[in-house]
């Protein structure tokens, strides 16, 4: 039993990231319920009419008490889950509650949370020690409003929240480490000593965001090759027929859904359509910026939802991770409150922290986040970081769902720990102290 | 049926008979049991012919078996329940829940709060802090304060200077801190009445040292390592580089001059001040190299001086050397010192290539396999035993070795001259054919052509090849003694025979 010093308690581990909540058992290696923290709603008049939408609906009909409480006039339906947002419904808008890595709309979370556990995992959370991930430049605030959903709401016996930050180190067997996360809207590099962060050496960008903004409007852009590429969502497609690469796409759109289609599910459709020619075109190259490089690379297919399909050649294509690690001059010179790259970031870092533990943070390098599988990030980080730390030495695993949910899986370990079990707040000591025992107790 | 024909066949393959020595009669019965107990996937047949004399042959054919199961202990089902458990380090109520044997006591303690070690904290009291500890940077408070976080991160000073916020302080260094803490520590420590005895206490005071402008100094020493441009690198490298050279060179220097005072009037030069450290000098591999060169030439050298000098890094520069050699000559020449050459194959220098040291009488040449039995002849008649000397000092090993040598030149000529007769008897018969047969075509081939007169020229043409080889030899002076063998002339065996150096000898003739 005290073999590897793991002693589980059954604790549920949730890690709320931007572009899907986590949740699972604390001892497993993958987290059970992966849903998008994106949620469709629709406003309704406060009348009692059954949506008869199905499954979804009904599995959110618990969550829809808690959300009136965002306006009290209007009731809100909420869609949760794979068939949440990405389904088209009438007049449906899409919202995601975290924004910069921080959670700005609490009032989604519970149905969140609930939907993850009761419906996705069928578990009842009053049983069930709970340890959160918040990331490390969450406010105090947060974490508290955190703790009271999980007590008051959810009625744990016990919660803890924990940085993903540090949790990113425990995944990868470190106590030290130099933290560099890559996720769908923040890269944050977080030096951590001895499974404490460096709150000075702490810095973090919207850095994911730009590349998605070059990556839309290298798309939509009209070049001297093509005219822009409409991005419409295969929701709103009735048909489309096959045409060779570069044609005009011959299809026809629901003609019936265009009008209910609201603004923000069109936005969200559209950079769903951008990420996956991201994930399946672009990529970076692992020695630094060359033209000629890149035009070697040779171009890459990829088709549209519209039918739409081209060749996209090199510099496009690496063109678009090249953002992470350097601006060209033309970009910085237009926009002065660029997002920091990744270089800049890891300087500023280091700078900030002292001389004595450089070493040993770049000899600990842990690369996580799914930003971060990037064809070639990690080659390319290594490059870049070789020219001032030779010593530097990265962890990056290959498996990518440790890559990308790395935080869950170092609570995952935390939270099976046998000494750990003395530092959950229990509901006991949240009654008797409040909120201030977050703060003393969550380091 | 069986049975006879086993027994045919045993008889032909002269296999022994189990059934006819005497001791075999009485265990017949036992004889058949093991019949009746032939391994699986045999044929009976094969058996009968076989016996169980074959086992090795019919485990071959043994179908594999499973392994045979384990035995988990005592075979009871372990019980398991989900049941709560007091956490010991906890100081509320909290019971959380695990899986633990039934039999297991519920009220134990919890395996893991043995863990949760609370570090040493000082504690100081107002008095004492009035008494004691006043300075005029840091308030009560603001140590208090310190002594908080200190005791909140265990003592993790990188995160006590992250986190430390003290409002209305002033800004404080990682060794600001580390200095206020470590100065109240040791002042209560020696202020305070100690239970211990003397050696724990000085003990305790010594982990609690701390030297500020020490530490300051370190990671100034750091920020500038750090901070170094990649010329500075580049040029930090090659100054270092230079440094080993110098020395090398210098320490060359004074070995070559201790060696020339040594040998010249035997005194110390009087440099033993420059230390000759071999092991760093050994940076890179094109050094090593060159000091196991110069090892070789340097131990058969200059044995008297090898005890200094073997060591030590020698440039493997032939001019140095053999100057220094001219000027030891005379005294090698007053102590009788010979000096061998490293035979020449030592040009690779590897392992396998040192020659330690030996005694002379092992390394007579002996002669070549192919014509032994034949120079032992000559030998023999001569009077003479070649595998063993009585008195192998170094005149005689020479004599036997040129010895030796004119015996084999001796019968490699004599093969020779047997070899060219023959050629001549055959070409003269062929001759006195050709013109019996009338020669109606003279121009035929160059060697056939000759004349009855020109059996002299057959000789010189022979003589003449046997020369022509000779001057070869001579002119690229070859290494291969076979080749020298061969080519030896008469003449050379008989000056060789006279003695003396046979390497001066050779690249006389």
């Amino acid at each position: 039993m005290v073999n590897y010093g793991g002693d589980e308690v059954s604790a549920l581990v949730v890690d709320i990231g931007t572009s899907s909540l986590r949740a699972g058992y604390a001892g497993d290696d993958t987290p059970k319920a992966i849903i998008p923290t994106t949620y469709g709603y629709i406003e309704e008049l406060d009348t009692p009419a059954e949506n008869g939408d199905g499954d979804v609906s009904m599995s959110d009909a618990g969550a829809n008490a808690e959300s009136e409480a965002a306006d009290p006039r209007t009731k809100v339906k909420l869609y949760i889950g794979a068939n949440g947002p990405s389904l088209w419904r009438e007049n449906m808008k899409v919202e995601n509650p975290v924004k910069n890595g921080l959670i700005q709309n609490f009032d989604a979370i519970p149905p969140l949370i609930s939907h993850a556990l009761e419906e996705v995992m069928r578990c009842n959370p009053s049983e069930h020690p709970v340890l959160v991930t918040e990331p490390a430049w969450n406010t105090p605030a947060n974490r508290e409003r955190m703790a009271e959903i999980m007590f008051e709401h959810f009625n744990v016996p016990a919660f803890y929240i924990s940085n993903t930050s540090v949790l990113n180190a425990f995944a990868a067997g470190k106590g030290s480490a130099y933290v560099v996360d890559v996720g769908q809207s923040t890269a944050s590099v977080t030096p951590v000593i001895d499974g404490f962060v460096m709150r000075r050496g702490l810095m973090h960008s919207p850095l994911p965001q730009l590349v998605h903004a070059h990556a839309r409007h290298t798309l939509i852009a009209p070049s001297g090759r093509r005219p822009g590429i409409q991005l419409h969502p295969h929701q709103l497609i009735a048909s489309r027929q096959p045409v060779e690469p570069g044609a005009p796409p011959k299809f026809e759109l629901r003609q019936n859904s265009l009008a209910g289609t609201t603004e923000s599910w069109r936005t969200w459709a559209e950079a769903h359509e951008v990420d996956e020619w991201i994930q399946s075109v672009s990529g970076i190259l692992d020695q630094g910026w060359n033209e000629q490089l890149a035009t070697q690379r040779g171009p890459r297919h990829y088709e549209f939802a519209t039918g739409y399909s081209n060749y996209f050649n090199g510099v496009e294509r690496y063109m678009v991770g090249e953002q992470f690690f350097s601006h060209s001059p033309t970009l910085i010179a237009s926009n002065p409150n660029l997002p920091k790259t990744i270089p800049a970031l890891i300087s500023m870092s280091l700078n900030a922290c002292d001389a004595e533990i450089r070493q040993v943070l770049m000899g600990n390098i842990v690369l996580t986040g799914g930003g971060s599988l990037f064809s070639g990030f990690a080659d390319r980080l290594q490059t870049e970081l070789a020219r001032n730390y030779p010593h530097a030495k990265i962890h990056a695993p290959g498996n990518p769902t440790e890559r990308r949910y790395g935080g869950w899986l170092g609570g995952s370990i935390l939270g099976s720990l046998g000494t750990f079990h003395q530092l959950w707040i229990s509901r006991e000591e949240w009654q008797e102290h409040g909120k201030a025992i977050v703060g003393q107790r969550c380091k | 049926m069986a049975g006879a024909s086993a027994a045919d066949v045993r008889s032909i393959l002269s296999l022994p008979n189990p059934s006819t020595p005497g001791p075999s009669q009485p265990r017949k019965p036992s004889n058949a049991g093991e019949r009746a107990r032939k391994p699986e996937g045999i044929s009976r047949e094969l058996y009968s012919l076989i016996g169980p004399s074959a086992p090795s042959l019919a485990a071959q054919f043994v179908k594999p078996r499973l392994k045979q199961k384990p035995n988990f202990g005592s075979g009871g089902r372990v019980k398991w329940e989900w049941r709560p458990f007091k956490n010991g380090a906890r100081a509320d109520s909290m019971r959380l829940h695990h899986w633990a044997k039934t039999g297991t006591d519920p009220e134990a303690d919890y395996p893991f709060a043995k863990y949760n070690i609370q570090p040493i904290s000082f504690v100081y009291s107002q008095d004492e802090y009035t008494r004691l500890l006043e300075d005029q940077e840091w308030t009560k408070e603001e140590t208090d304060y310190l002594f908080e976080l200190v005791r909140e991160y265990d003592q993790r000073w990188h995160i006590v200077h992250d986190r430390y916020e003290y409002i209305g302080g002033s800004e404080r260094s990682l060794e600001d801190l580390k200095d206020r803490y470590f100065t109240v520590c040791r002042k209560l420590v020696k202020n305070r009445p100690w239970a211990g005895d003397e050696a724990s206490k000085s003990q305790l005071l010594s982990s609690l040292q701390f030297d500020k402008e020490r530490e300051i100094t370190r990671k100034r020493y750091i920020a500038s390592l750090e901070s170094r441009t990649p010329q500075q690198k580049a040029e930090e490298d090659a100054l270092y580089v230079e440094l080993k050279r110098l020395e090398q060179s210098e320490r060359r220097f004074k070995r070559e001059r201790d060696e020339l005072l040594r040998t010249l009037l035997g005194i110390e030069s009087g440099l033993s001040e420059l230390p000759l450290d071999e092991e760093g000098i050994a940076t890179g591999p094109p050094d090593t190299k060159r000091r196991k060169k110069g090892n070789h030439t340097a131990e058969p050298d200059t044995p008297i001086s090898a005890t200094p000098s073997s060591n030590v890094i020698s440039l493997g520069q032939p001019q140095p050397r053999k100057a220094q050699t001219a000027k030891s000559a005379a005294y090698d020449a007053l102590h009788f010192i010979y000096r061998t050459e490293v035979p020449p194959t030592t040009t690779s220098t590897t392992k396998a290539s040192h020659q330690a040291a030996y005694l002379r009488s092992y390394k007579l040449p002996q002669p070549k396999i192919t014509s032994a039995a034949k120079v032992a002849q000559v030998l023999g008649e001569i009077g003479i035993s070649h595998g063993r000397l009585v008195m192998p000092t170094r005149d005689n090993c020479v004599q036997l070795e040129s010895l030796l040598e004119a015996a084999t030149a001796l019968v490699e000529t004599k093969k020779v001259v047997d070899k060219v007769e023959q050629d001549i008897r055959v070409l003269k018969a062929r001759l006195g054919k050709r013109e019996s047969e009338g020669a109606e075509d003279s121009f035929g081939t160059g060697e056939a052509a000759p004349t009855p007169m020109d059996v002299d020229e057959v000789e010189a043409e022979a003589d003449g090849r046997a020369q022509s080889v000779v001057s070869t030899r001579s002119a690229r002076s070859v290494r291969s003694r076979k080749q020298s063998r061969r080519s030896m002339s008469i003449s050379s065996v008989d000056t060789s025979a006279a003695g003396a150096s046979r390497r001066q000898k050779r690249q006389r003739d």
